[in-house]
């Protein structure tokens, strides 16, 4: 388990403004984003169902993650801001070890 | 000033984004949040769907953790509302606890309707609306009881699926002709009925239930053409009742809901209502509707507390709703009228397809099955009012936003 260590994300939000937040065990990248008031929607409670989640990672940290699911996938081809190399939707983020230090940028609001 | 005190009145989806967005804008005194029942915060979705699942766990995920409120200082009072005193400025609870209000926000949300018919109460009949009530389905989904649905709406249907899997073997009774006749078209319905069939489940089309018998629990019910259905288990699912009660006692207007406007007002300025306990009317728009509907609910809050806090309403959301039934998604985008004309895209033998609904030629809902690019796009297009060409659109190889064939109205 991770759950010992603190993992720490670096987030830049919509307006450019970076803020870094602790991510804690047991939270989804989502939940972490929105229980810090950041601008993150989830309207489908983090079920993959509404891409309002979506954020860019580095793309060396994407291509740790594994790959997205056909559902994920989906719904981000769908946003005009997706990024094949950097778009992920939050919610489908679980927190782990490797992932301590990363930025996170809010992806654009859309319709 | 700093002291005036906002109250919230109920915790789920509507009531907890209220206090969100309040802490948000900075509203400088406090902000309450009255609970029914001590952890009243969690999500409701997952109640109908993975929590009712073989090995989930105990809990569902709350809306925020615990700490969160802290944080924030959104505070939480638990207890029932006896009376709202609007001259006073407060609301009252069961215990007597008087709480002055300088705004106050109504999301007390809805109960699900009750089978009124005799032995609509007996042992081993179920609602399910709570995590409570959730929890003592789930103990009675034991492998090989008989379990009886009544209702074949979301509700009912997701239960359906739920129970067929966990080994129980499964009726729906419904009274209309197909499931889900209220919220989805003959296509829809069609295809939804044949994937529970697969799996089982029988169907009862045009079932009116008028008794439930048993001695002491209930053992089978009775429908109005003499037919009998064993039962160990009963569900009813047959909708929900906005819980209006104490705004109607406190003289606020009320008609199948609470009435709001656009800003999430009621009757009272200072009082506001957000959820599935409203009905949202606004002439301008020819506007007046009830919906069962998070989105809407989140939405709703979000005004109210923007209205509070000087800042303008936020555009509105077309409407969206989800249900996962034997793991086969349905996405519904805006509201159909059953008037409206369907454009079939994609065959359902292939358990891919959408159905469009077309108003005066323009996208005025969509429903998506196990496809969704298209909710996304669809989505955006409802929201525009996109005209689309009706062979095009049916036509799955060509996406959606290529079928648009005029330009864009703008809506509000």
């Amino acid at each position: 388990m991770t759950t010992t260590t603190k993992t720490t994300i670096n987030v830049v939000d919509r307006d450019g403004q970076r803020r870094g937040v602790e991510w804690e065990p047991g939270q989804s990248l989502m939940e972490t984003l929105r229980d810090n008031d950041f601008p993150i929607l989830a309207s489908c409670g983090g079920t993959a169902s509404c891409a309002t989640c979506h954020v860019f990672l580095d793309k060396a940290v994407v291509d740790t993650l594994g790959p997205r699911s056909s559902d994920e996938l989906e719904l981000l081809e769908e946003q005009e801001a997706y990024d094949p190399e950097t778009s992920r939707l939050s919610c489908q983020v679980e927190r782990c070890e490797s992932l301590d230090g990363i930025t996170v940028t809010i992806a654009p609001e859309e319709d | 000033m700093s002291e005036e005190a906002i109250v919230i009145v109920g915790a789920g989806h509507a009531g907890v984004q209220a206090a969100v967005r309040l802490h948000e804008l900075e509203w400088p005194g406090r902000i309450l949040i009255v609970e029914e029942q001590a952890g009243d915060t969690y999500e409701r979705p997952p109640l109908s769907k993975e929590f009712l699942k073989a090995g989930a766990g105990e809990d569902v995920a709350p809306l925020r953790k615990e700490q969160y409120f802290a944080d924030k200082g959104i505070e939480r009072v638990t207890g029932s509302v006896a009376a709202i005193d609007r001259s006073a400025r407060r609301v009252v609870l069961a215990d007597g606890t008087a709480l002055e209000y300088a705004r106050l926000i109504l999301a007390p949300g809805s109960s699900a309707r009750s089978l009124k018919v005799p032995g609509g109460d007996l042992e081993g009949v179920h609602l399910l609306k709570t995590r409570d009530d959730a929890r003592a389905l789930r103990t009675a989904l034991h492998p090989g009881a008989r379990v009886v649905i009544v209702g074949a709406g979301y509700i009912g249907l997701e239960v359906a699926a739920a129970a067929a899997a966990l080994g129980c073997d499964t009726t729906v009774l419904e009274f209309m002709d197909r499931v889900m006749s209220r919220v989805t078209s003959e296509p829809v319905s069609r295809f939804f009925e044949q994937v529970h069939a697969s799996h089982g489940t029988r169907f009862v089309f045009g079932a009116a239930v008028t008794e439930l018998r048993g001695e002491g629990r209930v053992e089978e019910v009775i429908t109005a053409d003499g037919a009998t259905y064993p039962a160990d288990v009963v569900v009813a699912g047959i909708g929900v009742v906005p819980r209006q009660e104490l705004a109607a006692a406190a003289g606020l207007a009320v008609r199948d809901g609470i009435l709001v406007d656009l800003d999430s007002r009621t009757s009272d300025p200072d009082v506001y209502a957000a959820g599935d306990a409203t009905r949202l009317v606004d002439q301008q728009h020819g506007i007046d509707r009830r919906l069962e509907s998070i989105q809407s609910a989140q939405a709703q809050a979000v005004n109210a507390a923007n209205s509070i806090m000087g800042q303008p309403s936020a555009r509105h959301e077309v409407p969206w709703f989800w249900t996962v039934q034997h793991g086969v998604r349905l996405q519904t985008a805006g509201l159909r009228l059953p008037e409206d004309e369907i454009v079939l895209r994609g065959d359902p033998a292939s358990g891919k397809f959408a159905v469009l609904y077309l108003r005066e030629g323009r996208l005025a809902a969509i429903d998506t099955v196990g496809s969704l690019a298209d909710f996304i796009s669809g989505k955006k297009l409802v929201a525009a009012g996109a005209a689309l060409d009706p062979d095009l659109a049916s036509d799955p190889a060509v996406k959606l936003s290529a079928t648009v064939q005029e330009p864009v109205a703008q809506t509000r």
